[in-house]
C-alpha cells in the first residue's frame, strides 16, 4: 500500500493518503475538501463543522471483520429524523473498501455490490422481497436522509449532497442491504449487522474519565 | 500514523452546565448521548440537544426520592463499568393501588446504554433488544419465544413516569403513560413498551442486592427483598426435579428388596394346632403347646389364629417361650367378628382371623403358652394356631417408600408455594389455597 | 447439595430396611419377659402375662 503524500492546495498543509485508491479527502487544517486526479488535488469546497456525536470509533481505529483486519480512514455523517450516524470508511487489510455503519449501538459492516438488478427509485414497498447472491432480503426501512459532512478518506467524491434515500433490507439471518439513491445510478451495498465486542476495535476514541 | 495535524480529534467531555430556570449546577456525564436532563433542585426537564436547554416540562416531586444507586456511581456488570447517569419512578394501578418501581440508566461510552430495574428489593439487569420475540400462535395466556426459550405471559399494565432525575438517550416526561407488558421465564424477562406507535423490547436478568451492592461497592446493606418477584429463580426447582429422579431409583431398588426377600424367606410353616376354648368353662384355660424348633438366624415368627367366631370376640395371651434360655415373647390378641343387616344393607366388623408376626425372635427350641379369654356366656369357640418362621413384613416397604417420599413431597410443595407466590402477583393468579372469598 | 443429602437418606433408609427384613423386624407391640421358668411347661397357669384380665366388648352396630 502506497502512501502518496502531497500538500494542501487551500493552505499548503501536508497531505498523506493512507490508502492509494482514496479519490477524496479532507485537509485536517483547513477543512478543505480536496478531490484527487493522481498527485494532483484540487478544493471542492468546505466542510462545516460536523456535528458533536459520541461514536466510539474515529479516524484511524482499527479493527477486525470476517478474520480480515481493517482501518477507519474517513467517514460521512448523515442526519435523519431520529438523529445522526456514521457511515465509516473502511480499508481492508487487502486494500478494498468497505463500510462500518455506526447509528445508535447498532453496527453493521457491508461492501459495494455493483453490477446487480436494482428496483427504480420509490418502486418498492415495505415487506417486498429480493434475492441477491442466493439470499433473500426484504425490505424493512426507508429512510430520508441529509448529508451532513464528511471527514478524511473516501472512494468517490462525496459532498453537498442534499436529500439522499436510503432503503434498507434484512434477511431472515442477519445480513443487510442497503440500497443508496443518492446518485442518478443507485448503488447496493451487501453486508452483515455486528456486535461491536465482534470487531475487536482498537484505538477507539478516548472519552474524559474513561480509560 | 495518523492523519491528525494542529486541529486533533476533540475527546468528548463531561460538561458542567447551568440549569437555565433556576441556575443550579448540572453535569452531563453521557457526552452527546443525552436526549433530555433533569435538573434536580427544580424538577425542570430539559432539551439537552438544545444548547439553549430549553425548558421541556417541569414536575412536582411531593417527596424527593434519593437513588438507591448515586447517579455518578460506577460499577460493573457483565464485565464491563457502567456510569448510573440517570433514575426515575415509574408507577401502576392494580385495582386502585399504585405500586412503584425505579429505573436506573446505566452508561458507557463504548458499550451504550443499560438498565437496572428495583422492585421491593428485587433487581434486574435489562438491555435492549435488537430482534423481535416472536409471538406463539394460540397461546393463552398468551407466551413468545426468543433465542429458544418461551416466555409466559405475567403482566400488562400502563406504566406512567412519575419521577425522574439525571440523563436519558430518550425524550421522558413525568406523567406519560406506556403499555408495558411482561413475559417471565424465570430468571429472565422481556417486557415490551409500547409508546404511541412503537414498540421497543427489552431483556431483564435478575439479580440480587447482594450482586448490585457488589457491582457498584455501595455501602451498608442492600434492601430486604419482599416476596417473590416475577422473575426470581426458584432456589429449588432443579433439585426437586432431581429428587424425583433418585426417589424413582430409590423405589425401583425397594421392589428388587422385596422380591429379593420374597424369594429368599423361610416362610416355613413350623407348627400347627387346633384348640376348643369354652368360655363357660371355669378354671384356668391357659395351656402350652408341644415344643418346636425355630431355625436359621434371627427374624420374626408369624403367629396366625384362625377361629370360627360369629358376632363374638376371644381374647388370646401369647407367650412365645424359649425352652433353654426362658426368654418370652409375651403379646396378646383380640379377635372379633360381627356383622349383620340394617337399612343400609349387610355390614360387617372385624375378622374371624388374625395375624401377627413376633420380631427379632432368635433360633431355638420354643413352645407357646396360650391362655384364651372371652365373654362368658358365649360358649365354645374353635380355633387353630399356625406358627410360621420368617416371612417378609410388607408393612416395613411400605414403610420405607413411605419415609423415600417424605422429602420429595415435602420439597415438591415448597417449590410450588414459591411459585404460587410469585403467579399470585401476575394478571393471572392461581386460585386461592385455604381461605375462599 | 440437597441431592447428595437426598441420596444418603434414601440409602440409610433401605440399608435399614435390608436389616429390618432380614432380621425380622415388625410392627407388633410384642414384650420381652426374662427368665420364664421352666415350671411353666408344666404349670402354663402360673405364668402371668402382661396382657391378662384383659376385657374387652365390641358392641355390635
Amino acid at each position: 500500500m502506497s502512501q502518496p503524500s502531497s500538500t494542501c492546495p487551500n493552505c499548503g498543509a501536508p497531505i498523506v493518503f493512507r490508502w492509494s485508491s482514496s479519490v477524496q479527502t479532507v485537509c485536517d487544517y483547513c477543512k478543505s475538501i480536496l478531490v484527487r486526479s493522481d498527485l494532483d488535488l484540487k478544493k471542492v469546497g468546505q466542510v462545516a463543522d460536523l456535528p458533536p456525536d459520541s461514536s466510539p470509533i474515529q479516524i484511524g481505529t482499527e479493527g477486525v471483520f470476517n478474520h480480515k483486519p481493517f482501518t477507519a480512514i474517513g467517514r460521512i455523517v448523515y442526519e435523519y429524523d431520529q438523529g445522526t450516524w456514521n457511515e465509516w470508511h473502511l480499508v481492508m487489510n487487502d486494500g478494498s473498501s468497505g463500510w462500518l455503519s455506526d447509528a445508535q449501538d447498532q453496527y453493521g459492516v457491508s461492501f459495494a455490490a455493483p453490477g446487480r438488478h436494482l428496483p427504480e427509485a420509490g418502486n418498492f414497498e415495505v415487506g417486498e422481497p429480493f434475492v441477491w447472491d442466493n439470499v433473500t432480503y426484504s425490505v424493512s426501512t426507508i429512510t430520508n436522509a441529509h448529508y451532513r459532512g464528511v471527514e478524511g478518506e473516501l472512494p468517490f467524491q462525496y459532498w453537498d449532497k442534499t436529500d439522499v434515500v436510503f432503503v434498507d433490507l434484512l434477511s431472515e439471518s442477519g445480513k443487510f442491504a442497503t440500497i443508496d439513491y443518492s446518485d442518478e445510478k443507485p448503488a447496493l451495498y451487501l453486508g452483515e449487522m455486528v456486535e461491536f465486542e465482534n470487531l475487536s476495535l482498537k484505538n477507539l476514541r478516548q472519552f474524559e474519565g474513561w480509560s | 500514523m495518523s492523519a491528525g495535524g494542529p486541529t486533533p480529534p476533540t475527546k468528548p467531555q463531561v460538561r458542567a452546565l447551568n440549569c437555565p430556570h433556576c441556575g443550579a449546577a448540572l453535569t452531563l456525564r453521557s457526552f452527546n448521548n443525552a436526549v433530555t436532563i433533569v435538573c434536580e433542585s427544580c424538577h425542570s426537564i430539559l432539551d439537552a440537544k438544545d444548547p439553549n436547554l430549553q425548558v421541556l416540562q417541569q414536575f412536582k416531586a411531593s417527596a424527593d426520592e434519593k437513588p438507591l444507586i448515586p447517579l455518578g456511581s460506577r460499577g460493573k456488570i457483565r464485565g464491563t463499568e457502567y456510569e448510573a447517569i440517570g433514575f426515575q419512578r415509574r408507577t401502576i394501578h392494580v385495582d386502585g393501588e399504585p405500586y412503584s418501581w425505579h429505573e436506573y440508566v446505566l452508561f458507557n461510552p463504548y458499550k451504550g446504554f443499560r438498565y437496572l430495574t428495583e422492585y421491593n428489593g428485587h433487581w434486574n439487569d435489562v438491555s435492549t433488544l435488537k430482534a423481535l420475540p416472536e409471538q406463539v400462535p394460540n397461546s393463552s395466556p398468551p407466551k413468545v419465544r426468543y433465542l429458544g426459550e418461551t416466555y409466559r405471559h405475567f403482566q400488562t399494565a400502563k406504566a406512567g413516569t412519575s419521577f425522574v432525575l439525571g440523563e436519558f438517550p430518550w425524550q421522558v416526561r413525568v406523567g406519560e403513560a406506556d403499555v408495558v407488558t411482561d413475559y417471565v421465564s424465570p430468571p429472565r424477562v422481556l417486557s415490551s413498551e409500547k409508546t404511541g406507535s412503537e414498540v421497543n423490547w427489552s431483556m431483564g436478568e435478575y439479580m440480587s442486592g447482594k450482586d448490585i451492592w457488589r457491582a457498584f461497592r455501595l455501602p451498608g446493606d442492600p434492601p430486604e427483598p419482599i416476596g417473590v418477584y416475577e422473575n426470581q429463580p426458584s432456589p429449588l426447582t432443579s433439585d426437586t426435579m432431581s429428587i424425583w429422579v433418585a426417589f424413582a431409583a430409590f423405589a425401583l431398588a425397594l421392589v428388587v428388596m422385596m422380591i429379593g426377600f420374597d424369594l429368599t424367606a423361610d416362610k416355613r410353616e413350623i407348627f400347627n394346632g387346633y384348640y376348643k376354648f369354652d368360655s363357660n368353662k371355669r378354671g384356668d384355660a391357659s395351656f402350652v403347646t408341644d415344643e418346636f424348633t425355630l431355625s436359621g438366624h434371627t427374624s420374626n415368627v408369624e403367629v396366625n389364629t384362625s377361629t370360627d367366631l360369629n358376632n363374638r370376640w376371644v381374647y388370646l395371651n401369647y407367650a412365645l417361650i424359649n425352652v433353654d434360655t426362658g426368654q418370652a415373647f409375651d403379646f396378646g390378641r383380640e379377635v372379633s367378628y360381627y356383622h349383620g343387616y340394617d337399612s343400609d344393607g349387610s355390614w360387617s366388623e372385624g375378622s374371624a382371623n388374625d395375624s401377627v408376626a413376633v420380631p427379632k425372635v432368635p433360633a431355638g427350641r420354643y413352645y407357646l403358652r396360650v391362655e384364651p379369654e372371652g365373654d362368658p356366656g358365649y360358649g365354645v369357640t374353635y380355633y387353630t394356631v399356625n406358627v410360621k418362621r420368617d416371612v417378609p413384613q410388607y408393612s416395613l416397604y411400605a414403610l420405607a417408600l413411605g419415609a423415600l417420599l417424605l422429602p420429595a413431597i415435602l420439597l415438591t410443595w415448597r417449590t410450588l408455594s414459591f411459585e404460587h407466590m410469585r403467579w399470585s402477583e401476575s394478571d393471572h393468579p392461581p386460585i386461592k389455597w385455604g381461605n375462599d372469598e | 447439595m440437597i441431592r447428595i443429602l437426598y441420596i444418603i437418606y434414601g440409602t440409610a433408609v433401605l440399608l435399614g430396611l435390608g436389616v429390618a427384613q432380614y432380621q425380622g423386624w415388625s410392627l407388633a407391640t410384642v414384650n420381652e419377659v426374662k427368665n420364664v421358668p421352666r415350671s411353666v411347661r408344666d404349670n402354663p397357669g402360673s405364668y402371668r402375662s402382661v396382657y391378662s384380665a384383659y376385657h374387652h366388648y365390641t358392641g355390635g352396630k
